[in-house]
């Protein structure tokens, strides 16, 4: 089929903007509303209710902050804070509190 | 009334309360966590369909983890898995999994 390749170009060029990289400093200028609950690194939140994003992987943040955009995960506060954020907002969002260190980890296996 | 109905009233309300509040052990849950691990304790493990990495949990906030837990089991927070693990978990279970991931070195 002489479309294929095209259709394939096409395809890896898509690709790239479907998984927007992250910056993790444009995410850090972006962060000081974020830091009044989770402190400012992510890793210093004002209260158990609230969770460390510090360490978390990137892909997983930038999921839940586009699940509470969408609603799919209902939140008040969170919801109210993502509302306005676009894709590149969340993934340097994402890039940001990933790329800090925090408490976070895998649970041991001992 | 008799001391003994008084005495026996005022154990009853300080049990009521002791599982409203269902402080966690830690030990306890460490033995509850174990089915955790297989997916929560193998770095870089994904989700499919939609593909991401599961969260790290070990070390986060003792509250947000007894709320995400609860959010699954009344399935106000959707995840096939994470609902059907929730679901097999009493209030303590959870109080218990959420004290020893919260500390978990």
């Amino acid at each position: 089929m002489r479309t294929l390749p095209l259709v394939s170009i096409a395809l890896l060029a898509l690709s790239p903007a479907a998984f927007a990289a992250g910056d993790a400093a444009a995410g850090k200028a972006k962060s000081t509303v974020c830091a009044a609950c989770h402190g400012p690194d992510g890793n210093k939140p004002i209260d158990a209710n609230t969770p460390k994003l510090a360490g978390q992987h990137e892909d997983y943040l930038a999921k839940v902050l586009r699940d509470y955009r969408s609603g799919a995960r209902a939140n008040a506060v969170m919801g109210a804070q993502v509302a306005a954020l676009k894709d590149q907002d969340i993934d340097d969002l994402a890039a940001y509190f990933a790329s800090q260190k925090g408490e976070l980890k895998e649970i041991p296996h001992k | 009334m008799s001391r003994l109905l008084i005495t026996v009233l005022a154990l009853a309300a300080s049990s009521l309360a002791f599982d409203a509040a269902a402080a966690g052990n830690a030990e306890a849950g460490k033995k509850r966590a174990y089915t955790c691990t297989g997916c929560h304790g193998i770095p870089g493990y994904k989700n499919t369909y939609p593909m991401y990495s599961v969260p790290r949990i070990a070390g986060q906030s003792e509250t947000y983890l007894v709320n995400a837990l609860n959010a699954y089991k009344k399935g106000e927070r959707k995840h096939a898995t994470m609902s059907a693990q929730a679901m097999s978990f009493s209030d303590q279970d959870i109080a218990d999994i959420a004290a020893y991931l919260s500390t978990a070195k």
